[in-house]
């Protein structure tokens, strides 16, 4: 027999495993739910993957993510309080560029991660699906389930609140 | 267009997503309204910083591993379940092992490099390229030399590889430079020039490879799409997970863009 799910999984999963990762690291703000949560959600998308036609794999593939994620925050909802990650994370890529200006740098970032952490989910997930995977409005649409004009208008809403907040920061370094 | 139509639009018009009257009439609009410039700056702004500063996420190996196994598990039980006649002849343990085991050979299989000829010898290629760009896209596995300068990327090959691959500079068609990598395919050591736009990560591979001249071939694999060709007594490989589109844009560019250089 054959393995024909392992190779449907490198060729459609794999390559968005960590775009659906990303994403669910933002809505849940834990990496060991989002490691629990994407693994249900990979599961899911095999399951309903005769569903699935042509199209745009990541987006169907983030829509369960999405989904999952929402499932399981409410069946948890009061379990704990919400914690920030850690901008530990940042990626070394980003790091080995730090030159002089490295603390700046990282209490910028550690602050631009605290504004997004904090902002609501519905413009949280909105700005991650842009800035983090370059997705266009009718992708996020697709992930997000809303029409593109609402995404249009909760992008700019959610820009706004963070280049205030950023701002803010900014002036009280 | 007054300031209120104008405030709505612009990040529309900043995420390149206006029809071309739209973004005229909010351009024009802009080109004479100070505070909608200054609106205009401050997206463009916030977008940089929130592009720059956000954390991404690897999915780690783990899960990569759990998923299978899970799927090799479920796979077994429809099958028990669909085909109760025909039991399945492999016990589940083997299952969790070859899953293991597919997650230790897409580890190696970057460090094994085989005799292999014909059309299986590109396929072979076009496998380890792809596992390349896949693995540059691991948190710091990107650039070696990071840089958006092409005359600090091309000069840092040198005596690392044995050409100086092209580094054209196509920042005005939207390709931002990213930097240079060391990487290895087919059992040699190629250059990985890296570009980016928006989100998505071009990288080009290259190294000297004798024979004639080969117009541009595209594949898809795994999500990803692949362009391949020779010129000059070097192959070359583009990968990325932009659209088939701006890919093949990116490469006529990146041709242009080299010859050019040359001259």
């Amino acid at each position: 027999m054959a393995a024909p799910q392992a190779d449907r999984f490198d060729s459609v999963i794999l390559p968005h495993l960590d775009a659906a990762y990303t994403l669910a690291c933002y809505l849940l703000r834990d990496e060991h739910d989002a490691q629990d949560v994407v693994q249900d959600a990979s599961l899911r998308a095999f399951r309903y993957f005769d569903g699935f036609r042509d199209g745009d794999a990541r987006a169907w593939f983030l829509a369960i993510v999405r989904n999952c994620c929402l499932t399981w925050q409410r069946r948890h909802r009061n379990d704990r309080l919400t914690v920030p990650l850690a901008p530990e994370h940042a990626s070394a890529a980003q790091e080995s560029r730090e030159t002089d200006a490295r603390a700046i740098e990282a209490s910028e970032r550690a602050a631009i991660n605290r504004a997004v952490a904090e902002l609501p989910a519905e413009f949280r997930e909105i700005i991650i699906l842009r800035e983090v995977q370059g997705m266009s409005y009718a992708e996020i649409s697709t992930v997000v389930g809303v029409p593109i004009g609402t995404v249009m208008s909760r992008l700019s809403r959610a820009r706004k609140r963070l280049a205030s907040v950023l701002g803010a920061s900014q002036e009280a370094n | 267009m007054d300031c209120a139509a104008c405030l709505e639009l612009l990040d529309a018009d900043f995420d390149d997503e206006l029809t071309p009257d739209e973004r005229a009439d909010v351009r024009a609009h802009v080109a004479q309204c100070a505070d909608c410039a200054r609106a205009r700056d401050e997206i463009a702004a916030t977008s940089h910083a929130l592009r720059e500063g956000l954390a991404r996420y690897a999915a780690p190996d783990v899960l990569k591993a759990r998923i299978r196994g899970a799927l090799a598990e479920a796979e077994t039980d429809d099958a028990s379940e669909t085909r109760a006649s025909h039991p399945s002849v492999i016990p589940r343990h083997w299952l969790r092992l070859a899953a293991a085991g597919l997650v230790i050979a897409a580890a190696s299989s970057v460090t094994t490099f085989g005799v292999v000829r014909d059309r299986s010898a590109s396929r072979s290629v076009q496998d380890q390229v792809l596992a390349s760009h896949v693995r540059s896209l691991m948190p710091g596995h990107l650039t070696d030399v990071a840089s958006t300068n092409q005359h600090n990327v091309k000069p840092w090959f040198n005596g690392r590889v044995d050409l100086s691959p092209p580094v054209p500079g196509l920042d005005s068609a939207g390709f931002v430079l990213d930097g240079g990598r060391l990487d290895y395919v087919a059992g040699r050591a190629v250059a990985a020039v890296v570009y980016r736009r928006r989100q998505h990560v071009v990288n080009v591979f290259s190294w000297p490879e004798s024979g004639a001249d080969t117009r541009m071939s595209a594949v898809t694999a795994q999500g990803y799409h692949l362009v391949s060709w020779r010129s000059d007594g070097v192959a070359f490989w583009a990968v990325s997970d932009l659209n088939e589109g701006e890919l093949s844009q990116f490469v006529a560019l990146f041709q242009h863009g080299g010859a050019e250089a040359k001259r």
